[in-house]
């Protein structure tokens, strides 16, 4: 990355220009939604490993994480933004969410 | 020295030669002089409380050109000073005493903390190692795994499997950088006289790719950076899937000991 590159990011964490805040805000809220996304497939991931669904259930659980995956991505395009973009640096406990 | 300058203080100093400060300029594009209080050397430059005050001082810390403009000139006359010592305490960005007859009191209130400080450094250097792991090759992941469907199941079940070989994989490469952090800085303290891990680097600023598993600094006698060097050669050469980098010498910052709280590993 060039030093202006980081320039620009530094200013547009501090700015409050109204699209820097109205960009903040969306991903925020696109962070916590997809924090639960995440814990949520995780969730799934450990019941399918205990064996007690059926193969009908562990489908329909795959299918339902992985539109949920297909219109998050939506999102994130739709307001230009990375996957990166969506975290919270929680500082000494790290960031909120893992980088996948 | 007029009400309205202070001196900014940017390293206490043990044989120093002044001569090598001669038109040397520090904060503010002004010259640097000496303070002397018994054997203790302060390096120092008049500064405009105005700008440097207190209160101008935090706004201003907030303003990241004029925090890269002064902390550039901080850094380069510290350099200067560890280079013409024989040991130099650098002191923090900031240090603003009002006046000369303050610094000596701050040389004599210290003087305990400071002395220590410059025994540990005499004839030892501070080096910075950075390991920058590679996730991928971590994690060894064998593409098989994460191909997709095993053969029963739809599209779902496919999307399960793939995400679990998926976090599986990661949680290996992160188990493995962790381990590698650790015996990289183990074995690198052993060679230290004081060693320090610092919080990773954030890759938005620092601008390197990979996960910064390490971010150590170690105090070494000078007769042995050869071999800290080598064993940084050796051990980039032996961990699979992690980059090393030696940086330095540095001012010793992370070993000066004498801001209070800051931490220390001695050995």
């Amino acid at each position: 990355m060039s030093e202006n590159a980081h320039r620009n990011e530094l200013q547009e964490r501090i700015d409050a220009d109204p699209e820097t805040v109205e960009k903040g805000l969306v991903s925020l809220v696109l962070t916590i939604v997809e924090l639960l996304r995440q814990l949520m497939e995780r969730q799934a991931l450990r019941r399918v490993e205990d064996g007690k669904l059926s193969d009908e259930q562990v489908e329909r659980i795959g299918l339902t994480l992985m539109r949920l995956e297909e219109r998050m991505g939506e999102l994130r395009d739709h307001f230009g933004l990375e996957p990166e973009d969506l975290n919270i640096d929680l500082g000494p406990l790290g960031p909120l969410l893992a980088p996948e | 020295m007029a009400d309205t300058s202070g001196g900014w203080l940017y390293a206490v100093a043990r044989e120093l030669d002044t001569d090598a400060l001669a038109g040397l300029r520090g904060v503010a594009g002004a010259p640097v002089y000496v303070v002397r209080d018994a054997g203790l050397a302060a390096v120092v430059s008049a500064v405009d409380l105005a700008e440097f005050g207190a209160e101008p001082l935090r706004r201003n810390l907030e303003d990241l050109d004029w925090l890269a403009v002064t902390a550039r000139a901080h850094d380069a006359v510290v350099t200067t000073v560890g280079a013409a010592a024989q040991a130099a305490v650098p002191l923090r960005l900031a240090t603003v005493c009002l006046g000369d007859d303050r610094v000596r009191d701050l040389l004599a209130r210290r003087r305990p903390d400071l002395e220590s400080a410059l025994a540990l450094l005499t004839g030892r250097t501070e080096w910075g190692v950075k390991a920058y792991a590679d996730p991928e090759a971590l994690a060894s992941v064998n593409p098989a795994d994460t191909a997709g469907p095993s053969g029963k199941g739809g599209a779902g079940t496919a999307y399960l499997l793939r995400r679990k070989a998926q976090l599986s994989a990661r949680e290996k490469a992160e188990r493995n950088a962790a381990a590698h952090a650790d015996r990289l800085h183990g074995e690198l303290a052993a060679l230290a006289t004081a060693a320090r891990r610092h919080p990773p680097q954030d890759p938005k600023l620092s601008g390197r790719k990979g996960w910064n598993v390490l971010n150590g600094a170690y105090l070494v006698d000078d007769a042995k950076a050869d071999e800290l060097a080598a064993a940084v050669d050796r051990l980039g050469a032996e961990l699979e899937g992690v980059r090393l980098e030696l940086t330095g010498p540095w001012p010793a910052y992370s070993f000066a000991g004498i801001e209070q709280g800051a931490e220390q590993e001695p050995r």
